[in-house]
């Protein structure tokens, strides 16, 4: 059987989805699979929910894939849905979910510090697991920006499209977000640091 | 430029922004204060350290095979082949990844047969010279595609004399020249193993994986009875040899969800 990731170019590939040619669902499929699945284990840290949240955000596409008019890029799409799907399972669960609007327009304040940390520098390389389990404590808003930009490398012009904010929310929220985890992950060094 | 300054121009332009008198104020700040020197410099390690957790997982092979079954299901894809030929419009999964683990040993040797036969039967023989010498020799072609059993680790392929002794499924009685016309056959051990073990493991599950065995061998046999007719089909056989790799790739699907 030919690999059906060789066949055709994206911009094909969308053409004959539109057709509903199977293997052309599967090229795009495995184009994006792995940014898509990415995007989704960093915001729920599970990789089953990641799996099936991915799947999700993929049908979604493929049943609306007759309407896409090439307005913006295809993976700006697709993201931007999968954003939609993460936060409304987020929603389900009854997380404390701050609609992304909401987080986005908020003031533009600094976040609080909440441990009260020395200003101390992050020194040296920082533990990727703990770095993880800071990035799960940010609100959604934050947290999609900044997986978005830092760990999935979006530009803000994207972000701003995928999240509907302006370029310079998107900068302001990032910011945000890094110094939540900057004061996160000081907090957790120096707990580490107490309990030896 | 203050610290307040810094702070305010700072989302702007941590990331790069272009040269110009606010960028050299900034810098200059940054050479004379710690404080916001030591903040720039973690703001900027903890972005260069997050992009180190982008895009190294890929979903587990099973996410596709539940799109495609959707959109199947949802009547979002159809085939272009002929109304006449069935099996050509029969659904083809695409096989899983190479890096699939086997974790049940006894699945192995099963799933290194079953595209062993197929590949024999694609290359060589018809259905009918295959049932007289009750089990395939395996001079195998290269197969097109790469196969879960072929990339199994450690799992040495399977003698001929091994399948022979393996029970063969029931001859294909071709009752008349429709497509279709086959008596389904009685479960080969193999599978009745299959099934006894998803029995113990997940019992809940028996009838989905009872159900869909018995969806594909009806797929091969009636593929198997249109390659005899149509020994020279190319793609009859190639076919017959993705029903045999769909197949396998139930088993690798149920091993995953009965762990």
């Amino acid at each position: 059987m030919t690999d059906p990731k060789q066949a055709i170019t994206e911009a094909e590939a969308i053409e004959q989805a539109k057709q509903g040619h199977e293997a052309a669902f599967e090229v795009l499929y495995h184009l994006h699979k792995r940014r898509v699945y990415s995007l989704c284990l960093r915001m729920v840290s599970n990789p089953a929910q990641a799996e099936d949240l991915a799947q999700e955000a993929f049908l979604q596409l493929f049943r609306k894939i007759g309407t896409f008019r090439g307005e913006s890029a295809f993976s700006t799409w697709l993201h931007r849905m999968t954003v939609n799907v993460v936060l409304m399972q987020l929603r389900k669960k009854g997380l404390p979910v701050v609609s992304l609007e909401e987080t986005l327009e908020a003031d533009d304040e600094a976040p609080r510090k909440e441990f009260g940390t020395k200003d101390v520098k992050l020194t040296g390389s920082i533990d990727r697991l703990q770095l993880q389990r800071a990035i799960d404590r940010l609100p959604p808003g934050y947290k999609t920006v900044f997986v978005l930009h830092d760990v999935e490398g979006f530009e803000h012009n994207e972000i701003a499209q995928i999240v509907g904010c302006s370029i310079g929310n998107s900068k302001s929220q990032l910011h945000k977000a890094r110094l939540k985890l900057r004061d996160y992950l000081k907090f957790m060094r120096a707990e580490k640091a107490k309990t030896g | 430029m203050t610290c307040a300054d810094v702070e305010r121009v700072l989302p702007e332009l941590i990331d790069g922004a272009p040269d110009g008198a606010l960028r050299t104020d900034f810098e200059i700040h940054l050479k004379a204060c710690s404080a916001c020197s030591d903040l720039v410099s973690d703001l900027k390690l903890i972005a260069s350290e997050a992009r180190q957790l982008a895009a190294t997982e890929e979903p587990a092979s099973r996410v596709w095979v539940r799109i495609a079954a959707e959109l199947r299901a949802e009547g979002l894809v159809h085939d272009q082949a002929s109304e006449q030929d069935s099996w050509r419009t029969r659904p083809v999964l695409v096989p899983a990844s190479p890096q699939s683990r086997w974790s049940a040993w006894w699945l192995v040797p099963v799933a290194a047969a079953l595209m062993a036969a197929a590949s024999y039967v694609v290359s060589h023989k018809s259905v009918p010279q295959v049932a007289r010498q009750q089990a395939p020799v395996p001079s195998v072609t290269s197969p097109t595609t790469a196969t879960p059993a072929a990339n199994a680790p450690s799992v040495p392929a399977p003698s001929p004399q091994q399948l022979a002794q393996r029970k063969s499924p029931k001859p294909i009685e071709v009752t008349g020249p429709a497509v279709g016309s086959v008596v389904e056959p009685e479960p080969s051990a193999e599978d009745q193993q299959f099934l006894s073990e998803v029995s113990t493991r997940a019992p809940s599950m028996r009838a989905t994986y009872e159900n869909q065995l018995r969806a594909v061998n009806a797929d091969i046999l009636e593929t198997q009875a249109y390659v005899d007719r149509n020994p020279g089909d190319v793609d009859a056989r190639q076919h017959l040899m993705d029903a045999y790799q769909q197949k396998a790739l139930l088993y690798q699907i149920a091993l995953d969800r009965i762990q």
